[in-house]
């Protein structure tokens, strides 16, 4: 079997079907998964009962851009910060995964002399779905 | 007509330095003639930092290699300086200033010159 690179030129990403490429340097659909360990008489029992799923984004600032992502986001979690978005992270390998995210503020302000940057760290509203082509 | 880094970035940073006192070169010139700023690749010259391959996207790293004429040490190292600061100043935004090296003497044709080089980039996406 050939072995199979998949680099994260390959991905398209959008939020609330906006595209994000442009500005995003990182991206990652994270689980942390909840498992809680019995100590039974026969030894250690694990259960595995909840996941919490978060996407982290990585990205470089637009503030007062023409259609500025980062104003985009702002304006989301200031009117609609209970109202998830959808997310769709899409390989060029044929994955994608389709995700609802709560918004979340931007930071603002930068550190000298690198370009803007912020992280975004967004909740998941239950499990992501995932299609393989 | 699709873009391109020398008419989209190249050119355009020198438009914005055109209006400081020295000659200014958008690439390697054959004869400098000082005082005067050349913008020259980088090591690492370009980088794909952003995710997707629906347009190519890349951040673009110059040096721009600042010269004045090597006449005494004082009067040299002082307009220097000052080009280096109207440089600055004239900067466009949407650019990253990294550091000034040291200045160093380097012999062109006949004559000696004071260099310095200011890192700088920027983003650019090929339309």
């Amino acid at each position: 079997m050939a072995t199979t690179v998949i680099s994260a030129r390959g991905i398209e990403f959008t939020i609330d079907a906006v595209d994000y490429d442009p500005q995003t340097t990182s991206v990652l659909l994270v689980n942390e998964p909840t498992i809680t360990t019995y100590q039974t008489l026969d030894g250690k029992a694990y259960k595995h009962i909840d996941d919490q799923w978060t996407l982290n984004v990585e990205l470089l600032a637009d503030w007062g851009a023409a259609s500025s992502l980062f104003e985009s986001m702002w304006n989301l979690a200031l009117n609609t910060p209970n109202t998830t978005v959808e997310v769709v992270l899409q390989t060029a390998s044929g994955a994608s995964w389709t995700a609802d995210v709560f918004p979340v503020f931007p930071s603002a302000g930068g550190t000298a002399p690198d370009a803007q940057t912020d992280t975004w760290t967004m909740l998941v509203d239950g499990v992501p779905a995932i299609t393989i082509s | 007509m699709p873009s391109s880094i020398e008419i989209d970035v190249r050119d355009v940073l020198k438009t914005a330095l055109s209006g400081i006192s020295a000659s200014v070169y958008s690439s390697p010139p054959e004869a400098v003639i000082p005082p005067a700023c050349v913008i020259v690749p980088d090591a690492v010259y370009l980088e794909t930092v952003t995710v997707g391959s629906g347009a190519i996207r890349v951040k673009i790293n110059f040096v721009i290699t600042a010269a004045v004429a090597y006449n005494n040490t004082a009067g040299a190292l002082d307009g220097l300086e000052k080009l280096i600061i109207s440089i600055l100043t004239a900067l466009p935004l949407g650019y990253v200033v990294g550091d000034v090296q040291r200045p160093t003497i380097q012999s062109v044709g006949a004559s000696n010159l004071l260099i310095a080089d200011l890192s700088v980039s920027t983003f650019y996406t090929q339309t």
